[in-house]
């Protein structure tokens, strides 16, 4: 048994034991919790609180006849660097918080805490089981001993944000604010962003085990806005975010690259023609477009919403997408922003196969709405912090590579659009239409890319869009997304697919109206 | 009321604190709100979410240069420290001559704040009244959607929101001041069937008051929006007149609160930069940013940091008056803030926004303005609008649905199709606006008419 020494307490991190690091924000607010118990090696953390105030909140939760019940101690620090109008300025976030959860009959009581003090988390755990009660009693006095889970899954960040001094962050966001402003003449404006976030979780549920993990999360992103001589005002974006530290922003996600992107979208756009619209064939290429799939089928085969209706209820072992798709949510996946060892409720993370060879073989379940579908888990409840309970979402959703060279893919379309970056998107679940944006996009005429659109967006029905996939190809990449998930809460989420051309998507604009003259060849 | 004197003592003691620590100037933001969020599905509760949360959020001054930080954490060694890391941070800033804590001003309100009860939005019921009650409108909104009609298949969304904030205000200029503000929230998506064919209908609403919000009434309108919509198809690709539902007319007009704002004109990420005094829209469109509309659920005495809230006309008969300001845009404008500094919460810098934000009402009622069209598109829902709209040049294109037009009169539901356009041009071809103002949330916006829009659509329903 050993005491961890501050000293200590950094050295590991650093070596990239756990997925730990401290910002100087951070290592204050860890070290100067009250409380904190030592234990023995090789548990890197300390529990936020002691085991033994873990284990009575689960007791008193569990009170009054709850059948299953959790809390969820959360302390989190967010640093900010951002470059805006060539100003460069930083701010600081540091929250802490105890959400507390009792379940009946299907039903959930929650309630949070800011305060860390063994009386108040109780007191609002008597609040939460009395709530769930309804008047109904419970194995009074049960003893809940609850065990510590490990993980092999680790997300090191390297360099910790702590090691890198407020002025190298200032000057590189000088640098960078340099380079987007000396791109064109015709930039108008910069903006750039980058927030480094460490947050320290500790789970216990009645289930008997208690979970200590911590998760930092590092993303960045660059604007461009650039004005032509007719007074064409255009906006370009790229940006990343990575369960990891600088380390990750090299090469491809080099931080000078996604700076440059943004500008060369900006540009790209003032050249641009009027997206057509109608429906025709659509080639989207590799990465960052798995937001449609997100969109269109992740957020239909996440448990609550199976339940409630979604057009994906009652497809297990059904065809719901062409033969050779097939779509997985992988959340063990190295520096992807919906990776973690663990979901928000404390059950491992998983690879989830969705649909195999076009047949539907799984649902997104958290264990609330999983139970209700009659399914175990699959590591996907997740919450945006302890202001919340979990609830069933995507973790990092992607369709997997097909055998078509994707030179191939672009030069059999006579006629369409080609997405190279989407933007945003949104989903009714219920009729299963579902859009996203389009950051960057070009024509394909007789089977080449030509010239740039602008205004684009793809909308069509989820079911549709799969089964309307016709060609896919070997180039599968990941993509590490700056954007969050909105589902009432926001989370981290990634993408990825290969190049895939689809057939039965609707794409809007105010160009030219297109039909698709290629559907005799389907 | 139950503001806590605390906390007006804990904001002061901040700015102190800072001051000491050597900033030139300081602003403490301090927030306590206690808010209830329940889902309900099932005719059973799904979620009960209640929350009781205070903050302080601390913008310092020093030599030109401003940061922020914030903590849940009010112990005085945790405020403490965040005072410490901000001043070690702040001289690495860039600085700016136009940064400002506000200054006490003529304007300034000089009673306490709370005392100004016609800019109070706040019903002391909304608060007081037990969980359980709540449970039951989110219920009886449940209900009433189902029971609409037998169309209707079920429920995806049902939840009762409400919050009650204290706001209290210290900065080292000696402006200081708290108020409360309170309001409640019903959101209802239900989904209609018939045979296979699956549609969804939502509508979401704010209120002031805790009685103003009729949870059958909201279920209903949900449901309505779910079962007209059975049978929809698309329409092939075409250019006609659309009408436009005050609801999808709110969400539109959001927009123009990001490209009103001084900041994003300032920095020219607007178009509407250097148009003051031109002609932006047509001559019936007026818009008005109202921060003292009594009743209005973004009402308030005072912005978020300290300035009055006021009546702010944007756009009047088509010509572009003014953008919304806040101290730091005001002074590099050479103006005066209008009060629309923005800050939801203790952990945000907050930023320029709109209060109640409003499209001024016609003389013509949504019949009158149908009546003359031979072909045409209404529009009722519109999906991903934050992603359809281009900020920069205002390029949109909009998945959408909602009815046929047909010699005046609303005829069969479309969906699969979608709106292109742009917003600067829409602006100025909206033709006729109706007197039916309707507010979501704290956005108005009567029916109005655009006279021609382009439609992407497929000229075959399906493909397979």
């Amino acid at each position: 048994m050993t005491l961890v020494t501050r000293r200590d307490f950094l050295g590991r991190s650093t070596a990239g034991i756990s997925s730990l690091t401290l910002s100087p924000a951070l290592l204050e607010l860890l070290m100067s919790t009250a409380g904190c118990s030592r234990r023995p090696a090789p548990a890197l953390l300390d529990l936020i609180v002691p085991e033994e105030v873990l284990n009575k909140a689960v007791a008193l939760l569990m009170a009054k006849g709850a059948s299953f019940a959790d809390v969820f101690i959360e302390r989190a620090a967010f640093d900010s660097v951002s470059s805006d109008d060539k100003k460069i300025n930083t701010s600081t976030v540091i929250e802490k918080g105890v959400g507390l959860r009792a379940v009946k009959d299907g039903k959930t009581f929650y309630a949070y805490t800011s305060s860390f003090v063994p009386e108040q988390i109780y007191s609002t755990a008597r609040y939460v089981a009395a709530a769930a009660s309804q008047g109904g009693g419970g194995p009074e006095g049960k003893v809940f001993t609850l065990v510590p889970q490990r993980s092999t899954l680790a997300f090191p960040v390297k360099p910790p944000p702590s090691e890198i001094a407020i002025e190298r962050k200032i000057d590189l966001f000088k640098a960078l604010t340099d380079r987007a402003w000396s791109a064109d003449s015709r930039v108008v404006q910069v903006g750039q962003f980058m927030r480094e976030s460490i947050r320290q979780v500790n789970i216990a549920a009645s289930s008997g085990k208690i979970v200590n993990q911590a998760l930092a999360l590092t993303e960045f992103m660059a604007s461009t806005h650039m004005k032509d001589k007719e007074g064409n005002l255009q906006l370009g974006f790229d940006g990343r975010a990575a369960y990891a530290g600088r380390d990750f922003f090299t090469g491809q996600n080099a931080f000078e690259r996604i700076v440059d992107k943004s500008g060369a979208r900006a540009k790209a756009l003032l050249d641009a023609v009027d997206s057509p619209r109608g429906r025709f064939p659509v080639v989207l290429a590799p990465g960052d477009n798995g937001v449609l799939f997100h969109e269109s089928c992740g957020h239909g085969m996440e448990a609550d919403l199976v339940f409630k209706g979604s057009n994906f209820k009652d497809q297990l072992g059904k065809q719901t997408a062409a033969k050779g798709v097939t779509l997985v949510d992988d959340g063990t996946l190295p520096q992807m922003p919906g990776s973690f060892a663990f979901d928000d409720e404390g059950t491992p993370s998983e690879r989830t196969v969705l649909i195999e060879d076009g047949v539907q073989r799984g649902y997104l379940c958290d264990q609330i709405w999983g139970a209700r579908l009659g399914l175990k888990s699959t590591g996907n409840g997740r919450r945006e912090s302890f202001r919340y309970p979990p609830i069933p979402r995507m973790r990092n959703t992607f369709i997997e590579k097909g055998a078509r060279l994707p030179e191939e893919i672009i030069s059999s379309t006579k006629r369409g659009i080609y997405v190279a970056v989407g933007g945003g998107g949104q989903i009714d679940v219920i009729t299963g239409n579902f859009m996203m944006g389009v950051g960057e996009g070009y024509l394909i005429e007789n089977g080449k890319m030509t010239r740039p659109i602008k205004g684009a967006t793809l909308s069509g029905m989820g079911i549709q869009a799969l089964k309307t996939i016709d060609l896919i190809g070997n180039d599968l990449q990941m993509f590490a997304s700056p954007g969050r998930c909105g589902k009432v809460q926001s989370v981290p989420v990634g993408f990825g697919m290969p190049t895939v051309r689809v057939r039965g998507i609707l794409v809007g604009g105010k160009g030219e109206a297109w039909e698709d003259k290629e559907r005799g060849a389907l | 009321m139950k503001e806590k004197k605390e906390y007006m003592d804990l904001a002061q003691s901040a700015v102190e604190r800072a001051k000491r620590a050597g900033a030139g100037a300081a602003e403490a933001f301090v927030s306590d709100t206690q808010s209830v969020h329940i889902s309900v599905s099932g005719r059973q509760v799904e979620q009960v979410n209640a929350v009781q949360e205070a903050g302080i959020g601390l913008r310092l001054l020093k030599d030109q240069k401003m940061i922020f930080g914030s903590t849940n954490d009010l112990s005085a060694s945790s405020i403490q420290s965040l005072v410490d890391d901000l001043m070690r941070k702040v001289p690495f800033h860039t600085a700016d001559r136009f940064n400002v804590i506000p200054e006490k001003e003529d304007r300034s309100l000089e009673r306490d704040w709370a005392s100004y009860t016609d800019f109070i939005t706040y019903d002391p019921q909304i608060a007081e009244t037990a969980v359980e009650d709540k449970i039951k409108r989110a219920l009886r909104m449940e209900a009433a959607g189902l029971e609409y009609s037998p169309k209707v298949s079920g429920a995806t969304i049902v939840i009762y929101q409400d919050g009650t904030s204290y706001v209290y205000l210290a900065n080292s200029n000696g402006l200081a001041g708290w108020f409360p503000s309170s309001g409640c929230w019903g959101d209802a998506e239900m989904s209609a069937a018939q045979g296979a064919d699956h549609q969804s209908g939502s509508y979401l609403n704010a209120f002031a008051k805790y009685a103003d919000l009729n949870p059958e009434d909201l279920g209903r309108r949900a449901a309505e929006d779910a079962v007209r919509m059975l049978g929809a198809k698309p329409i092939e690709s075409c250019q006609v007149p659309m009408v436009v539902s005050p609801r999808v007319g709110t969400e539109l007009f959001s927009f123009f609160a990001f490209l009103l704002s001084a900041d994003a004109v300032q920095k020219g990420r607007s178009l509407f930069a250097g148009k003051i005094g031109t002609k932006v829209a047509s001559a019936s469109f007026s818009l008005v940013d109202d921060g003292r509309l009594k009743g209005g659920i973004a009402t308030a005495p005072v912005d978020g940091e300290g300035t009055p809230r006021q009546t702010t006309p944007l756009i009047v008969d088509g010509i572009l008056k003014s953008y919304l300001y806040d101290a730091y845009t005001a002074r590099k404008g050479k103006t005066r803030s209008t009060g629309n500094r923005s800050r939801d919460a203790f952990d945000s810098i907050g930023g320029i926004g709109p209060t109640n934000f409003c499209l001024q009402p016609g003389r013509l009622k949504p019949e009158e303005i149908l009546a003359g069209i031979k072909r045409g598109f209404y529009l009722t829902q519109a999906i991903g609008i934050f992603a359809g709209i281009h900020s920069a040049s205002g390029d949109f294109s909009i998945p959408v649905a909602g009815l046929l037009i047909e010699n005046g009169k609303l005829t069969v539901p479309v969906r699969g199709i979608s709106i292109g356009g742009n917003l600067f041009e829409l602006l100025k071809s909206v033709d006729k606006i109706g007197n039916d103002l309707t507010w979501i949330q704290s956005m108005g916006c009567p029916t109005f008419l655009v006279s021609s829009i382009k439609i992407g659509g497929v000229r075959q329903p399906e493909v397979r």
